[in-house]
């Protein structure tokens, strides 16, 4: 397979995967913050959720304060904030454009509608009626596209590529989503400590509320539902459950089997995990959360930039 | 104004229609069908407007949905819109007797054209034996002197051809009007608009026999894969694409696709000990056939366009030392000069001992000095065109133009005739096309462009071909960037 077909593909879904998580992200908190008390400064509402995007800084460049309207603009559609929604499907669907001969027609036809129909929103219309319907249908849209990669997509080297991309950008994200709300929590009492609604938020952006109760049966805790988030094995949006997809897909690729590596992506990537299986949450916490996930997606960087260098830009000696 | 017969007269889609003096492809007469259209003209007869337009949106949102779209850049806009290359529902339709013909005259035109490019870059016997000007020859701008030379695999420069014919209304005759043995785009249309066809009509197609056109990827597949410089190994083919914004970048993709192959840019490709490999996740692997779809002179930064990103540093070296095949062959631009142009009447002759089957439209070369004054003084007649121009660039349309453009015209001509050649306005055919502002049908001039593939041996032409239309009323021009749009083009099977 071609080098920049895999590059296109491992960015391809990246930029779905971020698509839809910052779609999951403003819904929930949208209407959670509806709900909320309007004690609380505007910064503690709506700044954590551009903490998530990773785009403070360019935020800051374009507004002045973080408010329902900004926020909706800034991360739904605005074409100079390249992680805004509308942003991503767009680059998602040039990146499929781009390797149009070898992903399945239906995958095509898929991406390229659900870019059509996102066109057809403005934000004048959603920050009145609010992003429900647009990040209803980025939502469903993605889930839709993986439908049919998976099953129109031969599983070869390709899928394996999108896998790893996807799975790679998910952890990051959820790494942030954690991060932002745990910040948000060490406000000082008094100035308005968010109460269990954020860390329900937390919970149902990325679609966990149920799978917690059944869980642990008990009420929110921001412990359990960072232990959640970070360490379950089986939760399909957890840090651990993304690397384990993360490191399946880069052996498949190279072949190597368990418990070895063929390169620097895999080493990093299998040193990650093995923290992510052994560690508690307990442990994490008296280590310090923010510092913790601030390395893990450092890790998660480099982890991209080995892969790349590994296939996509490896220096040809003639 | 005379009133029609009732028998003529017209309700619903065809209603006003008139034929205005031009060949009709559909009717005959006003309101009389020929009999290859019959069954056509009733069934869109007993259709309304509204009926008609649910077919047309059910088209348009196919074409959305797969991307077939081109994009439009505006002053002021970063980003551009992308619009609908216009498919019109209305198929041409061509009659097997009619279609015959210019399959003989096509093919005939093809081996020629490849007789040509085999013996000016090679033993020069037409420039011997005086049949054409070395000179001609030599200062076509899509000449190039690398080839020289050079033999190329089984000796076949035109594998595709793109030969663009008309019919002219006064004698219902179909003219080559020009040759595209460069790189000819526009075949995924055909196939395009022909599934798209069948989805929105499909009765239509329940009472005629159509002619296939989908065999055409597995042709061209065939012979790339006969021509790959290591005949016994499994070939290693590629399709080169200048990249996503090209304007046909979509067929590219859907050539590549059909016919498994790799679609790579200039940049997954290296050369190196002139052999080209492509840059895979496992390392390299050898190219043996690139089908490009990038000009000759953006083709090898070191031999041509110095600036050019498109192509890959030294791939002219593997190609001349035999180690990669490049389709079509490096100079067939020669072939696509309106200067040569108007000899291959000639060349069929002198190659082949035939009389041409497809007449050329009349030609002036402004370079002979007595058609030169004749285009002088009959400018405002007359259609002139740039010899190495396509697309309906640097072309002058004298009746339409005004004085200071003519004069203009003048000048140029003046200081090069090499560059200019001048033809008889030719009143093309029409077909009746859907005029979406009014919800009625009018008559709208047309071209055809055949798609001809040369295997060493023999000819195959798709059935039919690329039928472009000028959608703006009265409109000559039938080229995408000017509005036009296309239709599905029907051969009919013998007996229909």
């Amino acid at each position: 397979m071609l080098s920049r077909i895999a590059d296109s593909l491992f960015w391809l879904a990246r930029y779905m995967e971020r698509a839809e998580d910052t779609a999951r992200i403003l819904d929930v908190n949208y209407h959670m913050l509806l709900e909320e008390s309007r004690r609380q400064p505007y910064r503690l509402r709506w700044e954590p959720l551009i903490v998530m995007a990773g785009e403070e800084q360019r935020f800051r460049q374009f507004y002045a304060e973080a408010n329902a309207t900004t926020v909706i603009e800034f991360l739904a559609f605005r074409p100079d904030n390249p992680s805004s929604i509308s942003q991503c499907i767009a680059k998602a669907r040039e990146n499929a454009r781009s390797v149009r001969d070898y992903i399945s027609r239906e995958m095509w036809e898929d991406i390229n509608g659900l870019y059509h129909a996102l066109n057809r929103f403005g934000p004048a219309e959603e920050v009145g009626a609010g992003p429900h319907r647009f990040c209803n249908l980025v939502r469903f849209g993605v889930h839709r596209f993986h439908g049919v990669t998976d099953g129109t997509l031969p599983h070869d080297d390709g899928w394996q590529f999108l896998r790893a991309g996807g799975f790679l950008e998910r952890a990051e994200m959820t790494a942030r989503l954690v991060d932002a709300q745990y910040q948000n929590l060490l406000v000082p009492p008094g100035v308005g400590a968010p109460d269990n609604h954020q860390w329900m938020a937390v919970l149902r952006s990325v679609g966990a509320y149920e799978a917690y109760h059944r869980q642990y049966h008990s009420p929110i805790e921001p412990e359990r539902v960072a232990e959640m988030l970070i360490l379950h094995p089986l939760h399909p949006r957890s840090i651990r459950f993304s690397v384990t997809e993360v490191q399946a897909g880069l052996r498949a690729v190279s072949g190597t089997g368990a418990g070895s590596y063929a390169n620097e992506a895999e080493r990093l990537t299998g040193k990650v995990l093995e923290g992510l299986r052994y560690d508690t949450i307990e442990e994490i916490f008296k280590r310090g959360l923010h510092p913790y996930l601030h390395d893990l997606l450092r890790s998660c960087r480099l982890i991209g930039e080995d892969i790349a260098r590994t296939y996509f830009f490896y220096a040809v000696v003639a | 104004m005379p009133s029609a017969p009732p028998e003529a007269a017209v309700y619903g889609l065809f209603e006003g229609y008139a034929l205005d003096g031009f060949y009709d492809e559909m009717f005959s007469a006003p309101g009389k069908p020929r009999p290859h259209y019959a069954k056509i003209f009733s069934k869109l007869r007993a259709m309304a407007p509204s009926q008609f337009e649910e077919r047309r949106q059910l088209a348009d949102v196919a074409f959305l949905l797969q991307g077939i779209t081109f994009t439009v850049y505006s002053e002021g806009e970063g980003s551009g819109t992308e619009r609908l290359f216009p498919f019109d529902l209305i198929p041409r339709v061509l009659p097997h007797t009619e279609w015959d013909r210019i399959e003989r005259g096509l093919a005939q035109r093809v081996a020629a054209l490849n007789l040509f490019l085999q013996d000016v870059y090679g033993q020069q016997r037409i420039f011997k034996e005086g049949r054409i000007a070395r000179s001609l020859v030599y200062s076509c701008q899509h000449f190039r002197r690398e080839m020289i030379g050079v033999q190329v695999q089984r000796g076949i420069h035109t594998h595709i051809s793109g030969i663009d014919l008309v019919r002219d209304s006064r004698t219902g005759e179909f003219l080559v009007l020009e040759d595209n043995v460069r790189t000819p785009s526009g075949i995924s249309y055909v196939l395009e608009n022909r599934l798209v066809m069948t989805r929105c009509f499909p009765e239509l197609f329940q009472t005629y026999e159509v002619l296939p056109v989908n065999h055409y990827p597995a042709e061209l597949c065939k012979i790339l894969s006969s021509i790959s410089p290591r005949p016994g190994e499994v070939p290693q083919m590629a399709l080169l694409t200048p990249g996503v914004h090209n304007s046909a970048y979509f067929e590219h993709c859907f050539l590549a696709q059909q016919m498994g192959i790799e679609l790579v840019e200039g940049r997954d490709l290296i050369v190196d000990g002139d052999m080209v490999y492509m840059k895979t996740i496992r390392g390299l692997t050898r190219v043996d056939v690139i089908y490009r779809r990038v000009d000759d002179e953006f083709l090898d930064p070191l031999v041509f366009r110095p600036e050019s990103l498109l192509g890959v540093p030294g791939l002219m070296g593997a190609y001349r030392a035999g180690n990669v095949t490049l389709v079509n062959a490096v100079g067939n631009g020669v072939v696509d000069d309106k200067a040569i142009y108007a000899h291959v009447p000639d060349f069929i002759r002198y190659y082949l001992g035939e009389e041409p089957m497809l007449r050329n439209v009349d030609t002036y070369v402004c370079a002979r000095p007595g058609d030169l004054k004749y285009v002088l003084e009959h400018l405002p007649e007359l259609v002139v065109k740039a010899v190495g121009e396509s697309g309906g660039y640097g072309m002058l349309m004298g009746p339409a133009a005004d004085r200071a453009t003519i004069e203009e015209f003048r000048r140029r001509i003046e200081a090069q005739p090499r560059n200019y050649i001048a033809q008889p306005v030719i009143g093309l055919s029409r077909v009746p096309s859907y005029h979406p502002a009014t919800g009625r049908v009018a008559g709208r001039h047309v071209d055809l462009r055949p798609y001809c593939l040369y295997d060493g041996d023999r000819v195959i032409v798709v059935p039919g071909g690329l039928t472009r239309v000028a959608l703006q009323p009265g409109s000559l021009v039938v080229n995408s960037s000017q509005g036009g749009g296309s239709k599905d083009t029907w051969v009919l099977r013998g007996g229909d």
